[in-house]
């Protein structure tokens, strides 16, 4: 799997590079302006939302809340980027899935708000997630016996709906994989094999990884980011490549390298640890109430949703009391806690 | 409610059950239509609150990879969304499966129309190919059949990304029948030509009528790969004796395959043969496949359309591509696959025995 697979399938123009055709060239690719945009929109929902909320609980208790800011929503995010590292280490998983997690929280966070999702949570459901969406699947029981204070239902829990924020799009393209590419490829140079040690892989890797705490993947491409991530160590080889590859023409390269490679170098740096402290003690305070089990707004809306499929049971019921048998309806057989023959034809 | 859960429930609207067509024991699937504007659409239910590990690896495959394959061959995966403890997939309806076509017994089959169905199925296997996925499960009832005529390559449930080389991947896969001999003896480095062997054990049935290598255990299915192809010796396939699980079955001579597919053209067999070499390094690939003799030369491939069609479309398709799941019991990574018993009732069994015997394969195995 290299950088540009679909080139030595068909040289005409008209096909569609394999990327191309990806979700993740279609569906998650954004502009820096768009990215601020959009965590803006969320966050002001939100806490509007969220104040109404705490209005209702509480009246007149909202004025002295400090809610978060996107920026703070961000900070908030990338400090569990790096949990996923750690956890990844741990259970000793391919770098494959560490980096599809890490996409999985950050594109969750485009649809949803720190706010109401805690990250603490969502990076576990997310890791768990990308543990089967990679093929190194491992059973819930050993995911969380390893993981302090957590259980299954931390995990399952919120399994749909980050699946639904991912838009169930589970493929991910991965700079790490076009930065092995790109190595393969560099060591056709002619004169450009003695430089080519691990050690320097393993230092452009560690961009590759840095690049992981920004928002790099939500704006470049893979390719585009490993390349900048290799010219941070070889920066002569990498041109030399470049030029070989007649990339030269598409115009910007250079700009969008340097873009990247600025980006990796300032935000690329695990946060500050008081900073991110900081942001989680106001966040107990501005976190949406239906979301704190207990709260009056939380038993509020359970209480909404209860009424609802009672009203839905109810309705069946009915129907089902037509056609009666006359000698008594058959017992029903519970096979576990749940009945899942229950809920064959309600759900359209 | 939450944005990303009225996304959820809108696009739960978008499409309306109508009945159900079939249930197995993770899945039901429905015949409905998309509301607006009343396409049919089948849509294939999955009750995840069953997994204790959540959503199941092969849920996941399907959706992982349908969600970016999108091919005239390959079925389209048209939305999906949750429901409750459910999953739901829409898939593009289609009418029958080329189990049903070899089997309907009313149809007689040109060899223009054979050409025409693995030209399809070989276009669809050469996108999957081309985008690093190995099918694994390749079968006559996992092509299926649009009311057009055109084939389309289903259940993705067992579907993988090539590993990088050197990563193992199980070789439980791949109903037995269509299974090569590599992974039969146990090989956790394999590649693109697996979904070949399965493409060729096709081919052979779409000509025989019948399935062309039967075996009725993973041992037995050796042995009736070495009866039909001969015994393979180290030339032609460099190594293998020194495959994890290689056990000798014995020395079957090699007999002329003109002898068992006696219609069939110089090209037909050709290309065949290519799909059955046992060195997985030289067996054809889909890409070459497709530019092939067979593909070139009189008669030309039948237009979709007016390929032979069942009479009685999807009554009863079975379910058995969503019965098995990935157990995920152990420990650390790695898949177990699931059973690949292919669910048969007595009855098909004794029925296909006897078609089997029918077949005289001691005419060319008298090593047998």
């Amino acid at each position: 799997m290299s950088v540009a697979p679909a080139n030595d399938i068909a040289p005409s123009n008209k096909k569609l590079l394999l990327y191309e055709a990806s979700t993740q060239f279609k569906n998650w690719r954004y502009s820096g302006e768009r990215l601020v945009h959009i965590r803006a929109t969320l966050n002001k929902a939100a806490v509007a939302a969220i104040r109404v909320k705490i209005e209702t609980d509480e009246p007149g208790s909202s004025k002295d809340v400090f809610f978060l800011t996107p920026d703070d929503e961000v900070l908030l995010v990338k400090l569990y980027i790096t949990k996923i590292g750690q956890l990844c280490g741990f259970f000793r998983f391919p770098e494959e899935v560490e980096a599809t997690a890490v996409t999985y929280l950050k594109r969750f966070y485009l649809q949803n708000t720190v706010m109401d999702w805690h990250p603490k949570n969502v990076m576990l459901t997310a890791l768990f997630l990308a543990s089967k969406t990679t093929n190194n699947p491992i059973s819930l029981e050993s995911y969380t016996s390893h993981i302090p204070k957590t259980v299954a239902s931390d995990v399952l829990d919120l399994e749909f709906l980050v699946a639904q924020s991912l838009g169930f799009e589970f493929a991910v393209w991965h700079a790490h994989r076009a930065l092995w590419g790109i190595w393969l490829d560099i060591q056709n140079l002619s004169d450009s094999m003695q430089g080519l040690t691990p050690e320097v892989y393993d230092a452009a890797l560690n961009h590759v990884r840095a690049s992981r705490l920004t928002d790099a993947e939500l704006i470049y491409t893979p390719s585009q980011i490993a390349l900048a991530a290799i010219s941070l160590v070889l920066p002569d080889i990498t041109s030399q490549w470049v030029a070989t590859k007649q990339l030269n023409g598409s115009s910007g390269l250079a700009n969008v390298l340097d873009d990247i490679k600025a980006m990796i170098s300032t935000h690329g740096l695990t946060p500050d640890v008081e900073s991110v402290r900081e942001v989680d003690r106001r966040l107990k305070l501005c976190k949406n109430p239906e979301k704190v089990v207990g709260s009056r707004a939380y038993l509020t809306r359970k209480r909404e949703e209860e009424m609802i499929a009672e009203e839905k049971r109810n309705k069946k019921l009915q129907k089902g009391n037509v056609e009666q048998d006359p000698f008594g309806n058959p017992l029903r057989q519970r096979k576990g806690l749940v009945d899942y023959d229950d809920d064959d034809d309600d759900d359209d | 409610m939450d944005a990303v859960e009225k996304a959820n429930t809108e696009r739960q609207r978008r499409w309306v059950k109508d009945k159900k067509v079939g249930e197995g024991t993770y899945a039901v699937v429905y015949q409905g239509r998309e509301a607006s504007t009343g396409r049919k659409v089948a849509i294939k239910k999955i009750k995840v609150g069953q997994f204790k590990d959540g959503l199941d690896m092969s849920a996941i495959r399907e959706v992982k990879y349908l969600r970016e394959l999108k091919h005239e061959n390959v079925i389209e995966l048209l939305d999906v969304f949750s429901s409750k403890t459910n999953l739901n997939l829409v898939l593009e309806f289609l009418d029958s499966d080329l189990e049903m076509i070899v089997k309907d017994r009313a149809l007689v089959f040109l060899p223009a129309d054979i050409k025409s169905w693995m030209a399809m199925t070989f276009r669809g296997l050469e996108f999957c190919h081309r985008n690093f996925v190995l099918h694994r499960d390749l079968k006559p009832n996992n092509l299926l059949i649009a009311s057009n005529g055109v084939l389309k390559i289903a259940d993705f449930g067992l579907a993988r990304d090539y590993a990088d080389p050197g990563y193992k991947m199980t070789c439980q896969v791949i109903t037995r029948w269509y299974r090569p001999p590599e992974l039969l003896f146990g090989s956790r480095y394999y590649s693109s030509a697996v979904d070949i062997w399965s493409v060729g054990c096709i081919f052979a049935e779409l000509m025989l009528r019948i399935p062309y290598l039967p075996g009725e255990s993973d041992m037995d299915q050796l042995k009736t790969i070495f009866r039909a192809l001969g015994t393979p010796t180290e030339e032609e396939w460099p190594g293998h004796t020194k495959l994890p699980d290689y056990v000798p079955v014995g020395q079957f001579p090699k007999p002329a395959m003109r002898d068992l597919f006696t219609a069939a053209s110089a090209d037909t067999l050709n290309l065949l043969s290519k799909c059955l070499i046992y060195e997985p390094r030289k067996r054809i690939t889909a890409r070459e496949a497709l530019t092939h003799p067979y593909f070139f030369a009189l008669p030309y491939p039948t237009f979709p359309s007016k390929l032979p069609k069942c009479s009685n479309q999807f009554s009863a398709r079975p379910l058995e591509e969503v019965d098995g799941n990935v157990e995920m019991n152990a420990s650390g990574p790695g898949v177990k696959a699931r059973s690949l018993k292919r669910k048969l009732t007595p009855d098909e069994v004794e029925d296909r025995r006897s078609i089997a015997r029918r077949l005289d394969f001691s005419k060319h195995t008298p090593g047998s």
